[in-house]
């Protein structure tokens, strides 16, 4: 191959050749490269959109679903407050009732108990104050089967009626104070 | 001072580094650089391929890191005709597209050249007819699109008009005509030369090698790291001058394109 030296400023032949070179690489890079890629690009472009767009959408979904929830929510709460409203008032109401009742009940249990207690109290005074005399007779003969003399035994039997007197005392007073 | 001066020269004395030399063949009487062609021509062929196997791999999902590139490079482009030129723009992108990746592919085959006087692929850009051939193609469809946009009768209007008064038709006409004529002329020489120098450049870091101070063998040891700094450096030239390329590209179709009032 001849080796030769020329100006280096001066084009020559070579231009042709080279010009041709670069037009191909330019008809293919601009026919056949760059639509696939602006193709690709496009597509994903709006691919990318779309799923803008739908999460937007599903955005507003959720906001629209949440502000509805909030409403229910909030109603419920109203209703629950007017319900636990109504509740506490009926509570009130029935316990003011029962107490009235219960006092009431109350009232006649111990006016019953206590006109029990009188009545039973005379009962059982009169019974006493009836079987005195047995028990004295019963106080006598044990002291008639020792021997008869009534002055030394005067006490004996006054002691004894005393103490029946003090235990129809202390029973009614034990009952009185029970009931209470 | 002469010491020095004498030490500097030293590396050059004996050693010839000439430029210009290619491999040569007439074709139908015109001269052939047949290195430069065949480094053009796999050039456009990495090019082609590197665009083939995108639309073979090109999806709408998730892009591999491959299609990530060149949208890269395609987002890039489409952004500076968006921003400067305007929805109008859209046939200049695949014409910047192609000018930029094509260059810089170009450009980096200088990385691949050791500096002899013949490298088995040299960058195409290095030579003048590749870029004088992009040049004079972008200065064409320039005019073309600036005929389109204002007529054939606006299109020589506008060479009268401005920037200057009507009055003053004359040098508006200059200013215009050499403005419009030095463009094609500084894209190719800003891209040529650039090219150009960092084959020389190389040239002279391999012919660093025979400089010896006394029997130190300096050139030797310093060839080898200078060359591969140099080469890194050269690869961001490479891709900064495609990248200005295909920019001026960009603004002078804007200026052709855009509407008279505007400028």
């Amino acid at each position: 191959m001849p080796i030769a030296t020329s100006n280096f400023l001066v084009p020559n032949g070579t231009f042709i050749v080279v010009l041709l070179a670069f037009l191909v690489v330019l008809g293919v890079i601009a026919k056949y490269v760059l639509p696939v890629l602006n193709k690709a690009l496009t597509e994903r472009q709006d691919q990318i959109r779309g799923e803008l767009e739908a999460a937007d959408k599903a955005k507003a979904d959720a906001e629209e679903a949440d502000v509805e929830r909030r409403a229910v929510l909030e109603q419920a709460r109203a209703q629950a407050r007017e319900i636990v409203a109504q509740a506490n008032s009926t509570a009130d109401q029935t316990v003011l009732s029962a107490e009235a009742r219960a006092q009431a009940a109350h009232d006649r249990i111990v006016q019953a108990a206590d006109a029990e207690v009188v009545i039973a109290r005379q009962a059982a005074v009169e019974e006493v104050t009836a079987r005195v005399g047995e028990i004295v007779l019963a106080a006598a003969e044990r002291v008639i089967g020792r021997e008869i003399r009534a002055t030394d035994h005067h006490d004996l039997i006054d002691e004894a009626i005393a103490a029946v007197r003090a235990e129809t005392t202390g029973a009614a007073a034990g009952a009185a104070g029970g009931s209470r | 001072m002469f010491l020095t001066s004498h030490l500097l020269a030293a590396p050059l004395l004996g050693i010839d580094i000439s430029v210009g030399d290619h491999v040569q063949r007439k074709v139908f009487g015109l001269t052939v650089n047949v290195d430069i062609v065949w480094a053009t021509l796999i050039a456009g062929a990495v090019v082609i391929a590197l665009g083939l196997t995108l639309r073979a791999k090109a999806t709408n999902g998730v892009p591999g890191k491959f299609q990530l590139l060149w949208e890269m490079a395609v987002g890039a482009v489409q952004k500076q005709v968006d921003d400067s030129i305007g929805p109008r723009g859209a046939q200049v992108v695949p014409l910047a597209l192609t000018l930029f990746i094509f260059i810089f592919t170009c450009n980096l085959f200088e990385v691949i050249g050791i500096g002899s006087k013949l490298d088995v692929l040299p960058a195409p850009t290095s030579d003048i007819n590749l870029p004088l051939a992009m040049a004079l193609y972008v200065f064409i469809m320039v005019h073309r699109a600036a005929v389109k946009n204002r007529g054939a009768g606006g299109y020589v209007k506008h060479y009268f008009t401005r920037p200057f008064p009507k009055k003053l038709f004359l040098v508006n006409l200059f200013m215009n005509l050499v403005d419009e004529l030095v463009k094609p002329v500084t894209l190719t020489l800003r891209l040529f030369g650039n090219l150009f120098a960092g084959g020389l450049m190389l040239s002279l870091l391999a012919a660093l090698v025979i400089w010896k101070l006394g029997p130190a063998p300096i050139g030797a040891v310093l060839s080898a790291p200078f060359t591969v700094v140099w080469k890194v450096f050269d690869m961001a030239i490479g891709a900064i001058q495609a990248f200005i390329f295909a920019l001026l590209t960009i603004l002078y179709f804007d200026t052709a394109m855009a509407p008279d009032v505007a400028h």
